[in-house]
């Protein structure tokens, strides 16, 4: 096998109002799989998925849920920090989640930038089109006007159920990520300590005093 | 509707600060259901960073010395039963004092400036923009505010209380009026400029220095305008790199949300001037600033320090000494003792005693190697981003937050005399077993017998390292003797902006001491010693070598640390209580606070164990394991809890300002 000669991770959020199947989107695009029973998410923190995105380049993505619990919108800055993108989620059936998906754009739009000041790119998720389409039938063709004025790089009709354009929806994010990275190289930051688990081990140091 | 917040929790945690936050994680992670609330609008208390526009709000809160008009709070009296009394708590945040802000940049700017990108909402922009100011309690002339002025007029209209505020707070009358102006955001400041006849002969000066080897010039605009790059942190600290918090980071995986810097360079400051310490073998041989000879007896000194228990009768003799006078038998020069005294054990001279002052070099060497060339390390972002990485851990397994949550009082069972519940602001009861407060939470009444120390503050931007290297991006710690015996060290950090906490061709100084007077009569002296105001360099070209200041705040924090329990009044035994930052340089004590306090809640269980291996992971139902190959980091499981299904978890009424 030809080792690709780029790779690329990009921390994605997913955000939405709570119920509306960002666990569940999540899941499917990782893990393949659906469940209808759980409610809240725990003990979540990212998941990852691996693109192979052409011959020559990976893309890891790191896709956040927003921890069930942060559900007053008091998400931490480490949950922003850093991150390329975002899918923001609402449900079809229930016409409240998607009012708030302006406040929901806002709000990440207020907390997040990208590293040259530009708001991140972000695609709308309408999700549980399986179910019927009451919200989307009385936004009709407004939905493109609804993304061009509030900023979002495109929307898509997802099902995590039947795992309906999930797959789309990510590849459209990635490649606005991908066309936006060019002029972002300086983001990169040298000399970062990363203290984990494995990194235990005290590093010989020729130049410290005690070796 | 915020009351759709349940009920029942087994920890309710008031305040996001380290310990408290910590225990959050700590709590969460066993598996209890833990509510963590704050009545700011931002998360770690005290320990918080913030954007220049944010610190900016922050300061105004804090000026504002009348209340804050009371919010229409539930009356909580009628819900408390005959069986039970009630603890209110605190309404107010006291534990910041004496602040003072100083512009000393450029500011010719326009109206209206805002940060570029997106902007740290103001949490209280519903407040009025009147304000008290809190340097001088005999107030201020009401036509402060208006807004717009040229600056000529302004000052031509402010010069009574100029003088006013000279007698009180100017040493040298002669080189500076104050005088106060509003900025971009209306936030109050002083504005330290020349005496105003010499405002047209300075800039005229500058002109024609144009072809002087440039500073960059930096204005208040650009600071405002890229006031999103900064992340200035309340309290100033560095992390050991073998110290508990590095330790329980790894331990507990939630060094997976922090990225840190090294310090890079230990200074010293001796006669008046900025020197590198030489702390690694490799410095000392590098080191330009020490002979031959003294390179070997520090070498010598620090090799025994290391394993100075073993060699007890090198000090046995000086176990009554303070460690300065064991220094002075050691053979070092003076120059040598002043490097180890301040700069490496980073001692006050008088209280320490031979033992202690080993000790913290054993500590300092020990440190030495893990991550870097310092013992020190330094979170990307700020030191307030480690109580949200803790939340967030919280958050993951479970525990709920609320920012802008006031709690009204604790509710006690009189029979037990334990706590049962809180009411919030909303009047509704949430009941809990535990109770956890940070300190600032409580009322006078509770704290009437506690003796609080104090912690002075200062905050700077300035245009230069002080002490200039190839680099610009060197992050530095500076221990100044103090001036006169008794007196307190005082502790500077120079970050740069490869830290992410300022902009760049910027540096973000913190001083820090405990206090004597106010924050600024404790700092002022050093900062003048380190630093030229940006207005005076104009003029005084010989004085160019010194960075030079381009903002200043200045304030006083209530230390709480070290408070034993019962100096606090009436207070139930399920309710806990954590401190706000202390003055130590180590986060030490706010980690050893929590485990102590989840190890008298929770007695049989870990402290913060690793979150559990991916292949532990559980899927309810039906559902196949995860293809292990796609997975990292993650853990799923699942929550029957019935009542969260329904909850609407709207951003709306919580993002709003």
């Amino acid at each position: 096998m030809q080792a690709p000669h780029k790779e690329h991770l990009y921390k994605l959020l997913v955000i939405g109002d709570l119920g509306v199947g960002k666990t569940s989107i999540i899941k499917r695009y990782v893990h393949q799989n659906f469940s209808s029973h759980y409610r809240a998410t725990i003990g979540v923190d990212f998941a990852l998925k691996v693109l192979h995105w052409d011959p020559e380049t990976v893309v890891r993505l790191q896709l956040w849920d927003i921890a069930g619990q942060e559900r007053f919108g008091n998400m931490t800055r480490v949950y922003y920090r850093e991150a390329m993108g975002a899918f923001i989620v609402f449900d079809v059936t229930r016409p409240a989640t998607f009012e708030a998906v302006a406040k929901w754009k806002n709000d990440l739009d207020s907390k997040l930038t990208l590293p040259n000041g530009k708001p991140v790119s972000v695609v709308l998720l309408a999700n549980k089109c399986d179910q019927g389409k009451d919200v989307l039938m009385n936004n009709g063709l407004k939905m493109d006007q609804f993304c061009k004025e509030h900023g979002f790089v495109g929307w898509f009709e997802t099902s995590a159920k039947e795992n309906i354009n999930i797959d789309e929806a990510s590849r459209c994010l990635v490649k606005h990520i991908l066309a936006n990275e060019c002029d972002l190289m300086e983001s990169i930051e040298p000399d970062v300590v990363k203290p984990h688990l494995t990194s235990t081990k005290v590093a010989s140091c020729s130049g410290c005093a005690k070796s | 509707m915020a009351d759709s917040l349940p009920t029942e929790f087994d920890v309710v945690i008031i305040g996001t600060g380290l310990p408290e936050s910590i225990l959050a994680a700590a709590c969460s992670r066993i598996g209890q259901r833990v509510l963590h609330i704050d009545s700011r609008s931002y998360y770690g208390g005290n320990w918080a960073s913030f954007s220049f526009s944010g610190l900016l709000t922050w300061l105004k809160e804090h000026q504002q010395n009348n209340d804050i008009g009371e919010e229409s709070t539930v009356e909580w009296q009628d819900l408390i039963h005959e069986t039970e009394e009630a603890i209110s708590l605190r309404k107010k945040d006291e534990t910041i004092q004496h602040t003072e802000a100083f512009c000393y940049a450029s500011q010719d700017m326009e109206d209206n400036v805002e940060e570029v990108g997106a902007l740290q909402k103001n949490p209280s922009s519903g407040v009025s923009s009147t304000f008290t100011e809190v340097l001088d309690s005999a107030g201020l002339p009401e036509d402060s505010q208006s807004s717009n002025f040229n600056s000529d007029e302004m000052s031509a209209k402010h010069t009574q209380k100029s003088d006013r505020e000279i007698s009180l707070e100017v040493t040298d009358v002669e080189e500076s009026v104050e005088k106060e102006k509003y900025c971009g955001d209306k936030t109050c400041m002083h504005t330290v400029s020349d005496k105003d006849g010499n405002k047209d002969e300075s800039k005229s000066t500058v002109e024609d220095n144009a072809n002087q080897p440039i500073r960059n010039r930096i204005t208040y605009l650009q600071i405002v305008k890229e006031g999103r790059r900064f992340n200035i942190d309340l309290v100033s600290k560095l992390l050991y790199s073998q110290g508990l918090l590095i330790d329980l980071l790894i331990k507990s995986d939630v060094s997976r949300y922090v990225e840190f810097k090294n310090v890079t360079r230990i200074l010293a400051f001796r006669e008046g001037k900025v020197e590198q310490v030489p702390c690694s073998r490799a410095d000392v041989f590098n080191s330009k600033e020490l002979t031959m000879v003294e390179k070997r007896m520090l070498m010598k000194f620090l090799t025994f320090c290391l394993e100075y228990e073993q060699h007890p009768d090198e000090y046995q003799a000086f176990r009554q000494c303070s460690f300065s006078e064991y220094l002075k038998t050691k053979k070092l020069t003076p120059n040598l003792q002043h490097f180890v005294l301040h700069s490496i054990a980073m001692t006050s001279e008088s209280s320490c005693t031979t033992i202690d002052g080993l000790n913290a070099i054993k500590n300092f060497l020990q440190c030495l190697g893990r991550f870097g060339n310092t013992p020190f390390l330094f979170p990307l972002y700020g030191q307030g981003e480690i109580p949200q990485c803790f939340c967030r851990m919280c958050a993951v397994f479970g525990g709920i937050y609320c920012l802008r949550h006031k709690v009204q009082c604790f509710v006690v069972d009189k029979e037990s005399g334990r706590c049962k519940a809180i009411i919030d602001h909303f009047g509704q009861r949430i009941n809990a077993k535990y109770f956890i407060v940070e300190d600032s939470y409580l009322s006078e009444e509770t704290c009437s017998n506690v003796q609080y120390k104090q912690i002075s503050r200062a905050v700077l931007i300035t245009d230069q390292s002080i002490l200039k290297t190839d680099s610009d991006q060197q992050t530095s710690i500076l221990i100044v003797p103090p001036a006169e015996p008794g007196a307190c060290a005082v502790r500077v950090t120079e970050l740069c902006s490869s830290t992410m906490t300022c902009m760049k061709d910027t540096y973000l100084v913190h001083l820090t001491c405990s206090s004597s007077k106010t924050a600024r009569e404790d700092l002022e002296s050093v900062v003048k010693k380190l630093f030229t105001p940006y207005t005076e360099t104009e003029i005084n070209k010989e004085e160019l070598t010194k960075p030079r200041l381009l903002w200043a705040l200045y304030f006083n924090m209530r230390d709480s640390s070290g408070i034993s329990r019962s100096s606090y009044n009436g207070l139930p035994s399920n309710v806990y209580v954590c401190s706000g930052p202390d003055c130590g340089l180590g986060n030490e004590h706010a980690v050893k606070q929590a485990e102590t306090l989840f190890q008298e809640i929770f007695p049989t269980e870990e402290f913060c164990p690793p979150p559990p291996n991916p292949e532990d992971i559980i899927f309810d139902g039906d559902d196949k394991q995860p293809e292990s190959s796609g997975t990292n980091n993650v853990i799923v499981a699942t929550l029957e809890s019935s009542e969260e299904g329904k909850n609407q978890e709207s951003p709306e009424k919580h993002l709003q300002n």
